[in-house]
């Protein structure tokens, strides 16, 4: 292979890509939208959580809580706060804290639509006998303490369908209420719902939200600051915007550390500023065109992939240590270039095989990861090959590596001696981790949550305040319209109603509930009597009663109303508490594929004690557009499913590199030569990790990727035959600055508290430093002329 | 105590107030500062009591006043079981916040929780206060006022809140040293009840 002089074409087209990068970046979005680490290519059933994850109305929930202060302060902190946000209509859709007024709005919904709410109007309701029953009940309410309520709506509703419509919706867990507002059951804390505009996903929105509320929070409790106050904040809202707060300082505080750290390092050897800034031209070129291709290839970068280029410095700047520790005196970098080129690729080309495996993978994120190292490198190898011998000043060589060279080649030499502790090593820790196999491994999407331990225990102590349902179990109904989506929820209802009789579970909720069919609705409207009809049939319940003459009048013409009103929808329900229940039951969903829309009714279950059961009451149901939902289950199958899969990818990465090797080596004993090393060192640092941070989590298994990527440089080099001693100590010298400064941007990251980067971090840092140290007492290959691998 | 009562009268209230004035058959110390203070601690003392009831009400709905009777239970602080017979068996427990209404003959059943329906708390704490002896919750609810003496009292509670004044006008608990006797209802579009409490006999 020849190498061409560097010329001015090759910087102008390196200064055009470098421009076309920044133009695509200055366009890019960028989000934190943990979605991007659920499934791609999901069941449909998973595509509901999905959408529903990112923005569905449970997505735009912000629960509020104020403590530290006596309930009937916080209680007017949280009617303050519910009354300044309820200004912003543009920002929040409801704010939700137990007062009065919302009640007032449901209740009143309740009253006015009764009979087309109510499941009992069926054929026969209204009959005489069934009339008569109804006041005879209602006689005995009379007498009880409840009878003092009665008073006002009996003439109305003798049947009582407002009570059995409330009594419907009693069950289900409900905030205390104390002074008038929602509280903790304790009472030491007032609750508030914010429902928020904007999508959960749209984070600067959400952050937005948040502002407005502590903004709210200090206004209501202003001048009481001494009262100790405390705004608690959760939700998934919350924590995106937290995630993406500590992704982005973490990845900016360990960037500029380790550019710091690096920086120092390679000054010292290359004492040249001019030469250190040629060194990091690399890195830099290949993370504006890491970010580019992945904004062209995802539409968005995520904040983890971000985070990720941290990581690039690590390995990119190798390539510049590689060159420039090289260069010996007198002679042009672009020969001693040429001389180590044909590794330099094979080092490349081994790494995206490496990474490719992650660009396959069915999660966006692990792709936009595999995608970024691949654009990236290449990148900063192009930039190393064509760009930097041509700026490089002349005759600059690296004094340090000749001061140093004698020791570390000494040092290498000597590590021969380790040859068989290092293989016993790597057989005690085979038979480890096949001792642990499976239980090496997490089975919890929750572990690649970015969401911290705290803020989780927050969460969930907010949710059983607030007494929102454990939503573990539902059944969705698929259907092409809302009303169908109803319609189907209907019919699920009476199967349920099966499954809550036989004990499989204690009941469930429904937006067909608040918002039946038209059809049904339409049904309930016929079974009330002509009024002729009715009034007859209510004189002769009424004979031998002691109700006064005339006292149903109310009554017969309100059920003459009902009749003929025109049907609710979802409009109707505007402005009271029902209307966010039935948003958060019954979602669209437009399919990208087909241009069709899909509405689907969720009805979360409470208190299932045999999911197999319902299963089978359902089972009888004919329509196939009805699924049982066991959330927890789905998510942690999913997420094994993408462990087996990044597996999968893994084995086929290690093949590719395998068969790439054999390929450039063309022989099976270097090609072991080369692998050995590495194996070693990918098993070890597993062995490490299993016994230290179990379980494993997905990116750990991505981190022994990019051991291998990075590792196989170090291989490469030194198995390469090297033209004379000064070169093979030059090449021992540049593999150990590599190596420092790899150690340097990955072992920093093993200090995120983001679980993502701290495993990546922690098992590249061991995984390098182990690839580099086997190579040394795994690879024999004493220095002399020899040929190298073309 | 037992509860041994399937009988089944009217209002829960009442057997709370019944209760309380059997147990302690007062020994009333003939206290000079005698006022609502010491009429609700003694009050206070009773921690069980049993009880016969006869309750009438007169509804402007109804042309025939609605008679009812049963057995009244109240364990102190915050349970009152009231037992109505006639002319229907009903169970009424008023347990902590909850309130349980249960009809045997229909199999029905069914659980308020009071908060829910701050009314029927007002109404049901006006008596369950009292028994309980437990002035600052009555405050909550009503403003109180004691009349008469200690051998022959009567304490008459009208509602603070807006929202129950425009149901219950007044409630009069008629009662001698710690026994409740009579509760009186009025509610404020005029219907009104009268419970008559007797102890039973042991």
């Amino acid at each position: 292979m020849t190498i061409t002089r560097p010329s001015h074409l090759a910087l102008a087209v390196w200064a055009a890509a470098i421009l076309a990068c920044v133009l695509v970046i200055a366009r890019t979005e960028f989000t934190a939208d943990m979605s991007a680490f659920l499934p791609r290519a999901p069941t449909p059933v998973q595509r509901i959580l999905v959408q529903q994850l990112r923005d569905g109305v449970v997505s735009r929930l912000i629960l509020i809580a104020i403590e530290g202060a006596a309930p009937p302060l916080l209680a007017q902190t949280s009617r303050r706060m519910a009354a300044e946000l309820r200004q912003l209509p543009d920002e929040f859709a409801a704010i939700t804290n137990g007062e009065a007024t919302t009640l007032d709005r449901d209740r009143e919904f309740l009253w006015r639509n009764r009979y087309v709410l109510s499941p009992a109007v069926t054929t026969g309701h209204f009959s005489g006998a069934a009339l008569r029953a109804a006041l005879e009940e209602d006689l005995q309410l009379l007498g009880s303490p409840a009878g003092v309520l009665l008073g006002k709506i009996l003439p109305r509703d003798p049947t009582g369908e407002l009570l059995r419509l409330v009594g419907q919706f009693e069950g289900q867990a409900r905030p205390a209420v104390r002074d008038g507002v929602w509280f903790a059951q304790d009472g030491g804390r007032a609750l508030l719902v914010a429902q928020t505009r904007a999508a959960g996903y749209d984070i600067d929105a959400q952050e937005r939200a948040l502002a407005l509320i502590r903004r709210a929070f200090a206004n209501a409790s202003d001048g009481r600051a001494s009262t100790g106050q405390t705004l608690l904040l959760s939700g998934p809202g919350v924590f995106a915007v937290n995630s993406r707060a500590r992704i982005k300082a973490d990845a900016l505080r360990f960037s500029v550390i380790a550019t710091a750290l690096v920086s120092t390092l390679l000054l010292t050897l290359y004492r040249s500023p001019r030469v250190l800034l040629l060194g990091l031209l690399p890195v830099a070129s290949g993370a504006l065109a890491g970010v580019a291709a992945v904004s062209l290839g995802f539409g968005a970068v995520h904040g983890i992939t971000l985070g990720f280029g941290v990581t690039l410095i690590g390995e990119a700047v190798d390539y510049a240590i590689y060159l420039f520790t090289q260069v010996t005196p007198g002679t042009p970098p672009a020969d001693s270039l040429s001389r180590i080129w044909p590794t330099l690729r094979l080092g490349l080309l081994t790494s995206v095989c490496g990474f490719g495996a992650m660009l396959l993978s069915g999660f966006p994120g692990l792709a936009q990861l595999g995608l970024f190292s691949i654009a990236g490198l290449i990148a900063a190898v192009l930039v190393t090959r064509f760009i930097l011998p041509a700026l490089l000043p002349p005759g600059f060589i690296v004094r340090a590596a000749t001061g140093l060279a004698s020791k570390v080649t000494a040092l290498a030499h000597s590590a021969r001696v380790l040859r068989y502790p290092v293989i016993l090593a790597t057989v005690a820790a085979i038979i480890i981790l096949g001792a642990q196999r499976e239980a090496l491994w997490s089975d919890e999407l929750a572990t690649l949550s970015p969401i911290a331990a705290s803020e989780r225990t927050l969460d969930e102590q907010l949710r059983r305040d607030i007494g929102a349902p454990d939503v573990r179990h539902l059944v969705v109904v698929d259907a092409a319209s809302e009303d169908a989506a109803l319609a189907g929820s209907e019919q699920i209802s009476a199967r349920l109603q099966v499954s809550i009789e036989r004990g499989h579970m204690e009941g469930f909720e429904s937006a067909a509930l608040y918002l039946p069919s038209a059809p049904t609705q339409r049904a309930r409207q016929a079974a009330i009597p002509e009024p002729a009809v009715l009034r007859e049939s209510l004189q002769a319940a009424q004979r031998g009663l002691p109700f006064r003459a005339g006292l149903f009048e109310p009554f017969l013409s309100d059920a003459q109303a009902a009749k003929s009103q025109a049907t609710l929808t979802r409009a109707s329900l505007q402005g009271t508490a029902l209307a966010l229940k039935v948003d958060s039951l019954l979602a669209k969903r437009d399919d990208e594929d087909a241009a069709t829309t899909t509405w689907t009714a969720m009805l979360p279950l409470r208190g299932v004690t045999d999911a197999t059961g319902i299963a089978r009451d359902l089972a009888s149901t004919p329509d196939n557009r009805v699924t049982l939902v066991d959330l927890k289950r789905e998510s942690d199958a999913l997420y094994q499913t993408y462990r087996r899969e990044v597996m999968t990818y893994s084995l086929l990465g290690a093949i590719a590199i395998v068969l790439l090797l054999l390929a450039s080596l063309r022989s099976v004993r270097r090609v072991l030569v080369v692998l050995a090393p590495l194996a070693a060192a990918v098993i070890i640092t597993f062995c490490i990790l299993a016994s230290s941070s179990n379980p494993l989590s997905i990116f750990h298994l991505v981190g022994l990727l990019l051991v291998v990527a990075i590792g196989s440089n170090y291989a490469l080099f030194f198995e390469r035959r090297a033209a004379n001693a000064g070169e093979r100590e030059r090449t021992l010298v540049s593999l150990l600055f590599a190596n420092i400064t790899t150690l340097i941007g990955f072992g920093l990251l093993a200090f995120s508290k983001v679980p993502l980067l701290h495993a990546l971090g922690s098992t590249v840092g061991i995984g390098a430093f182990l690839s580099l140290a086997f190579s040394a007492v795994l690879i024999a290959r004493p220095p002399g002329p020899a040929m190298s691998p073309a | 105590m037992t509860s041994g009562g399937r009988h089944s009268t009217r209002h829960a209230l009442i057997a709370l107030v019944l209760a309380a004035s059997f147990i302690c058959a007062a020994t009333a110390a003939e206290d000079a500062a005698w006022g609502i203070e010491q009429l609700m601690q003694d009050l206070a003392q009773i921690k069980t009591a049993r009880a016969r009831f006869v309750e009438r009400k007169y509804l402007a709905m109804l042309n025939a006043p609605l008679d009812s009777s049963g057995t009244l239970v109240y364990t102190a602080p915050g349970r009152l079981e009231k037992y109505t017979r006639l002319p229907k068996p009903e169970l009424l427990v008023l347990d902590q916040d909850k309130l349980t209404i249960e009809y045997r003959d229909r199999g029905q059943r069914r659980t308020l929780a009071l908060q829910d329906y701050p009314v029927i708390w007002a109404f049901v704490e006006s008596i369950r206060s009292t028994l309980a002896g437990d002035l600052p919750t009555l405050n909550r609810f009503y403003r109180a006022s004691l009349a008469g003496s200690e051998a022959q009292w009567r304490l008459s509670l009208k509602p603070a809140d807006p929202k129950t004044q425009s149901m219950v006008k007044e409630i009069l608990i008629g009662g001698a040293r710690n026994r409740v006797r009579t509760i009186e209802i009025t509610e404020a579009e005029g219907d009104r009840s009268v419970m008559t409490i007797t102890e039973e006999a042991p």
